[in-house]
Parts: structure tokens; sequence; C-alpha cells
């Protein structure tokens, strides 16, 4: 189904409320408003990109020039050069296009549209591998979908362990808002009854293989769980939404970075956006760099925001009632900082002086690959026609402190034959018993890495750097960001813990590696403008909206008050229709 | 002396052809490496690689005429150095071995050059064992990606539609 025919932009218009950005948080908002019947502009400051064209999702290597890959004038940037080099990155290499590191996976060539030109947004401070898609839907359309609910052991686990904040919410809160986003857009998974990861209303689940079923049956001996992949796919298909399929297990998820061309896996153009549009409310107008968000210097409150276009470089301004960042959590943060005034010195909504501050993320780098000896030479079977494979949920502190670290990590894991034979690159030797055994061994292997919940400090914060700009003259993020003690007691107990599961089953270790990744590598990013009930030590209360200027919401990641260890996009698109309701409630009220 | 040198080339051209046409090499020009050095490459990636009773190997995946191609395009300078610098390393270690070319060895005495440069694999430390690590990811990359790897080899059953997933379904 074709997207819908886009409506006029008029920006003499003073619409209901202007949306900064289109990716989940964005789209979200953009879906929530336009239900209540209000009036919205949404502003993307990427392009809108033919995107089946773009992904091509079943398209085999051998049928691309370069197998997928990237063209000789483009490079990706590697683990290595985030690690001995400094932001910004791009700066002095002589490729025309420089990409972040998930352009040196497979099928690079079919994102490169997706992600920013790290030429064009250059950022600065300490190492981060900061990844940026800009275009309609932004990082949904590449996104690992991996969907999964937080609960109070998240919510209070500043009271449960004593460190940080608490959030504003509480699950019962929140819950009723997942089961919407649950049934808007699909979520395939399987019941585990789990206190700390509760259950999605989920349609048909993914199936584990025998050396998934295997790990599963002896974690559950040390009373851990290994789930199917909890994914943000439809499987079972959406009968309201006529721009999504439901999924075909086609394998082509195998591809990383990867996109959906048949929309199974959520994007915020199909899953969102577009029947935004189609409700008739709905403007969008892409290639909108947004750079500040106005302010009525009688009232203080937000008027509008100004914009460059993007090709253009000419500078608009659009009118609202409401204004919405969904600009991801840095961006946000950006244009909060970006948008001085004399009611507003510290930038929009930043009286606590916590914008851009509580800065955190996972941790991930510890991560295990084992041999399931038993399927050595087993006759070939199809094990990627599904979105990912499996999810092991966090084990660590809950019912009681257990380890020399708080809160926990969880591991996303995968098994079994794939398109391309990974284990081809690590297999000695050379001839026809080498060749045999990439065969033989092509089924057997099984792996899984950490993600680790980074505790926010305040001392974790990005700022504006007052010398460096980007291709549009807008002043770049500069980071100040680091690990801390806390992580990487974690991340070695991620490392043992991996080994000692596979063991345990019985699962040959090939290999463990213990090392972390280069900060901003599992690119969920949280935390810098977040929500609290003291207006001092908090940015938002807790329907996204900022305590200084009430009609300035902000409800993308930058909202969260910790990051817990699961990943972040469903309880972002549940904290935003939860605060997009209760907006639209006020405005109906006249309160805003 | 010149002459002599002259008459050698000559040889190893028309060897160059005889075995293009012995062993059916693919008729696309080559644009990265010479005619000679494709050959040696070409046969290269074969023993890496080669046809067995499973499935046809490296030279009918087409995978030295592919690599040639990414090499053609590519800004890498280092890299195609590498290269370059690598097949003549190929061709002394068959002198210093057999006494004779690469290419007029036997496929044993071929082996037996491949099989030096292969031994510190994992801590590759000689320009030969470097340039080998090189050659096998490129080989290997090229070959599990073409159809005969993908397809004939690794008899890949996925990039279909399912209409229900494969595996065990949990109770």
């Amino acid at each position: 189904m074709p997207a819908p025919a886009e409506q006029e932009v008029d920006l003499n218009q003073t619409y209901d409320a202007v949306i900064v950005g289109s990716g989940a948080a964005g789209g979200m908002a953009a879906h929530v408003l336009t239900s209540h019947g209000m009036k919205v502009l949404l502003l993307e400051a990427g392009k809108k990109l033919d995107i089946e064209k773009e992904l091509k999702s079943m398209e085999w290597p051998y049928d691309h020039p370069r197998r997928g890959g990237l063209p000789p004038d483009s490079h990706a940037l590697s683990r290595n050069e985030y690690t001995f080099r400094k932001p910004p990155y791009a700066k002095g290499l002589p490729n025309k296009h420089v990409y972040s590191y998930v352009e040196g996976w497979t099928g690079a060539d079919y994102s490169k549209n997706i992600v920013v030109e790290e030429k064009d947004n250059p950022y600065t401070g300490s190492n981060y591998a900061w990844v940026r898609a800009r275009c309609l839907g932004g990082k949904t359309n590449i996104w690992g979908r991996l969907a999964l609910r937080l609960s109070d052991y998240d919510f209070k686990a500043a009271s449960r362990d004593g460190y940080g904040e608490d959030w504003p919410i509480s699950y019962a809160d929140i819950a009723p808002y997942y089961d919407k986003v649950d049934l808007y857009l699909g979520i395939a998974g399987h019941k585990e009854n789990l206190p700390y990861l509760p259950d999605s209303l989920f349609q048909r689940s993914t199936r584990l293989n025998s050396a998934e079923v295997k790990l599963r049956e002896s974690l559950a001996g040390m009373g851990r769980v290994l789930t199917p992949y909890r994914a943000g796919v439809t499987t079972d298909g959406l009968k309201h939404n006529k721009y999504r399929s439901r999924c075909f297990g086609r394998g082509a998820c195998d591809r990383h970075t990867g996109g959906c061309d048949i929309h199974a896996a959520f994007d915020s153009p199909t899953g969102l956006i577009y029947p935004a549009m189609d409700t008739g409310n709905l403007t969008l107008r892409t290639n909108s760099t947004v750079h500040e968000v106005l302010v009525d210097q009688n009232t203080g409150k937000a008027r509008g925001v100004a914009f460059v276009d993007s090709r253009t470089g000419k500078s608009y301004e659009a009118k609202a009632k409401v204004v919405i960042l969904g600009a991801s959590t840095l961006e946000s943060a950006r244009l909060m900082l970006l948008s001085k005034s004399r009611m507003h010195p510290n930038g929009i909504g930043n009286s606590s002086g916590h914008v851009g501050h509580n800065f955190c993320e996972h941790v991930m780098g510890p991560s295990v690959t084992g041999l399931v000896k038993e399927l050595v030479g087993k006759p070939r079977t199809l094990d990627d026609g599904r979105p990912a494979g499996f999810y092991v949920p966090r084990f660590r502190n809950l019912a009681e402190r257990q380890s020399n670290f708080i809160r926990g990590y969880g591991f996303e894991g995968d098994s079994g034959t794939h398109m391309f034979p990974g284990h081809a690159d690590s297999t000695p030797g050379f001839g026809a018993a080498y060749k045999k055994k990439v065969r033989d061994y092509a089924g057997a292997f099984i792996s899984m890495g950490a993600f680790g919940e980074v505790l926010p400090r305040y001392e974790n914060y990005m700022d504006i750097d007052p010398n460096v700009k980007d291709r549009w003259g807008i002043p770049v993020l500069r980071f100040h960001y680091h690990f801390s003690d806390n992580e990487k007691k974690m991340a070695a107990d991620m490392a043992d813990s991996a080994r000692e599961m596979f063991e345990t089953a019985g699962i040959e270790i090939v290999g463990v590696d213990r090392e972390i990744l280069t900060e901003g590598w599992s690119i969920h990013e949280l935390g810098t403008a977040r929500m609290g009930s003291d207006p001092k030590t908090s940015v938002l209360n807790q329907f996204q909206q900022s305590h200084d200027v009430p009609n300035l919401l902000v409800v993308d990641g930058s909202s969260h008050v910790s990051a817990s260890c699961q990943n972040p996009t469903w309880t972002i698109m549940a904290l935003c229709w939860r605060s997009c309701d209760h907006l639209a409630d006020q405005v109906r009220k006249g309160e805003v | 002396m010149s002459s002599d040198i002259e008459r050698r080339e000559l040889f190893k051209i028309a060897a160059a052809t005889a075995y293009a046409a012995k062993f059916g090499v693919a008729q696309e020009p080559q644009r990265f490496f010479t005619p000679q050095e494709f050959l040696v490459v070409h046969e290269l990636t074969e023993i890496i690689i080669p046809t067995d009773d499973h499935s046809p190997g490296a030279r009918a995946a087409g995978v030295a005429a592919y690599i040639d191609a990414r090499f053609a395009e590519s800004l890498d300078t280092e890299k195609k150095e590498l290269w370059r610098k690598g097949v003549e390393l190929v061709s002394q270690a068959s002198h210093q071995m057999h006494g004779k070319a690469f290419l007029d060895s036997s496929p044993a005495e071929r082996e037996a050059v491949v099989g030096r440069m292969a031994q510190n694999e994992d801590e590759p430390k000689s320009p030969a064992e470097k340039f080998f690590v090189e050659l096998k990811r490129a080989t290997v990359h090229a070959y599990y990606t073409s159809s005969i790897g993908i397809h004939q080899e690794m008899e890949y059953k996925g990039n279909v539609m399912l209409n229900q997933f494969v595996g065990t379904e949990l109770p």
C-alpha cells in the first residue's frame, strides 16, 4: 500500500501541536493527538525515502554488485576508530561519505540513506558511538525490534537499592498504555509470568530451535529464563493497518543493519504516521531541521519552532499551541539547550539545570559463543526465518542484592544457521577439510551478548560545543560521558555468568568476550530530560510536560529516569501515548 | 639477458592464456590484477575452497573475478599494495620451495606453498602469512555470498515466505 498523499504545509496557520521528529516518539505523538482530532504539524529533519526500494529485504547478496556492501568511496567507522580517535570522528577522513559503525555490518548499502552522514553531523567531547537516523521514521526503520516492558523493579529501583530517583509513575500507571501499544502495533512473544519482565498482549510467538530449547531447559534449573525474542513484529497481522503485512518468516531479518520491506516489523511511518495522515489531521514536512523552540516573551510559553530546510538552507517558523519534542534523547536535549531566551537563559525547560544530565544507556560488549556438539553434521535447518532468536531476562539483584554491583542485565541471543556462515572466518585451515568443517558446523553455534543498565549520574552529561557547528550552522553536542565502576563490575559478571550458563547447559565454550564496547554502542541513549515530581531535580512531570513551560512536552527517551536493562522503544511509545492522552484531555478542558 | 627475460615473460603470458582456456576462467576482463596475477589468485581461492563431491568451489563461484572487481574500484591503496605484494610472495615461495613458478607446479606443490603461508593464521607475522589471512577472508566472503556458496554448498533454506515459523512451539 503506497504512502498516503500529503497535505499542504501552511506556515501561516497555528497548529494545535507541532511535533519535532518522526521516530517512535514523534510518530506515536502524531498518532495519538490526531486520533483526538487535533491538527498537527510533524517536522522531520531528514528526507522521506521510498523505503521499499531502499531496503530490498529479499535481495540475494549475489544480486547486488558489492554483495550488499557500501560503495568504495564510503567508510563505516570501526570499533578501533571510536576508541583510539576522538570525535568528531569523520574529521580529516578522505572518504566521500562516513557513517557510524552500524554501516559496517552486512547489507549496509540498503541502509546508507537512513543513517546520517557523519561529516554533516559532527559532535565533540568524550568517545561516544552515536548512531543517528535522519529520515521519516528515524531509527525505527532499522531498529533491533526487541520490545520489552519495564516493571516496578525498574520504576521503583531507587527505593529498592537506594540509588538515584524513582520514576514518578508506577507499572500500574503505564500498563494500560503498554496494552494499547501491543494491540495497535503488534508484538510477538511467549508468556512467562515474570514480575520483573511483564508479559505483553502477544501475537503468535517465533519458535526456538533445539539449541535454544536445550539452554532454556538448563536455565530453568538455575531459576533463570530463556524466552523467544519478544519482537515488535506483527506475526498475526493487524486488521486496522493497511500499510503493514504480517511476518512471513522470510529470513531477511538476518541482514544487519536491516529493515523490513513488508513492515511486519514496526516502523513509525507505516505503523503510526501514515494512519495518522489518513485521519486528515496530520501535516508532514520532511527536510525540516528544527533548531529552536520559540517562546512568547510575555507568557514564557512555547509558541512554535524555528527550522531550516535541510536542502535549501532557508529559515522558517512554524506556529503551534503546543510544542512536542521527539527528536531523540540527545537531539531533544540539544534543542532545549539551544533554545535560550530572556525567560529561559539556560535553555527552555532548564531551570533545574538538569537538561543534558543524568544521561544513561546500556553497557554492552561481554558475550559468549558456544558449540552444541550434537548438532555438528546434522542436516541443514532453517533457523533465521524469524525476527531474532531469544532473550534471557535479568536475574541479578531481583529478590535481594547478590552481586558487587547494583541493577542488572539481560542477554540477547541467537543460534543456528544463517545465510552467511559467520564461523567460516574463524575456522582455521583451508581446502576440502576446511570446507567440510564450515558446512558441518554451520547450524551448531549459539551465542548471546548482554545489555546492562548504566546508572544515571549527574556527572554524565552533554552540552553545546561553543565552537563546532553542523552543516546547517547549528551548534553541536559535546559529550562528557564515561562508564563508572558499577558498569565495569557488571560487565565482568556478564562474561562470567554467560560462561557459567553455557557450561551448565553442556554447551562447549568457543569464546568469551569480556571487553566493554565504546559508550553509545547500544543505541539506547536515555535520560537527558528526566521526569520527576520535584522541578528542582527534574525537567518534566509524569506526563512528560516541562515543569517550566506547560505547553512543551518531551516524549522520547530523554524523559526516562533510569535506563533499566530492557530495550526502551516500547516504553517510549507507551509513555508517549499516556502523555498525549493527558495532553488532549487538558486541551479539551482549556488547561494548556 | 634482456631477451631471455622477454622470452620468459612471453612464455608466462602464453601459459596464462593456455591455463585460462584449460580452467575456464571467466571471460570478463581483469581490471586490477594483471592476467598473470589473476590466474594465481584464481588458483589460490580454489585451493582455499575447492570443488568437492558436495559442491563446486571458489573457481566456479567466480571468487577471483569478484575480488578483482572490488579492488578495481577500491580507494584503499594500502590493501591493494598488500595484495600485489602477496601474489609476488606466493611466486617467490614457490620458486624457493620447488624451483618453479606457482602455476607450473603440481597441485600438491601449490598446496604446500599455501600451507606454509597458512602456518600462523591466528597470529600472522610474516608478510606472506598476513597475506594469507587477507586472501582467506576475501575468499570466504566472496564464496559464501555467491549463489553456489549459499545454495549448493550451504543449502541455505531461508529468504523464502513461510506460513509458520520453524522450530519448537513452547507449551
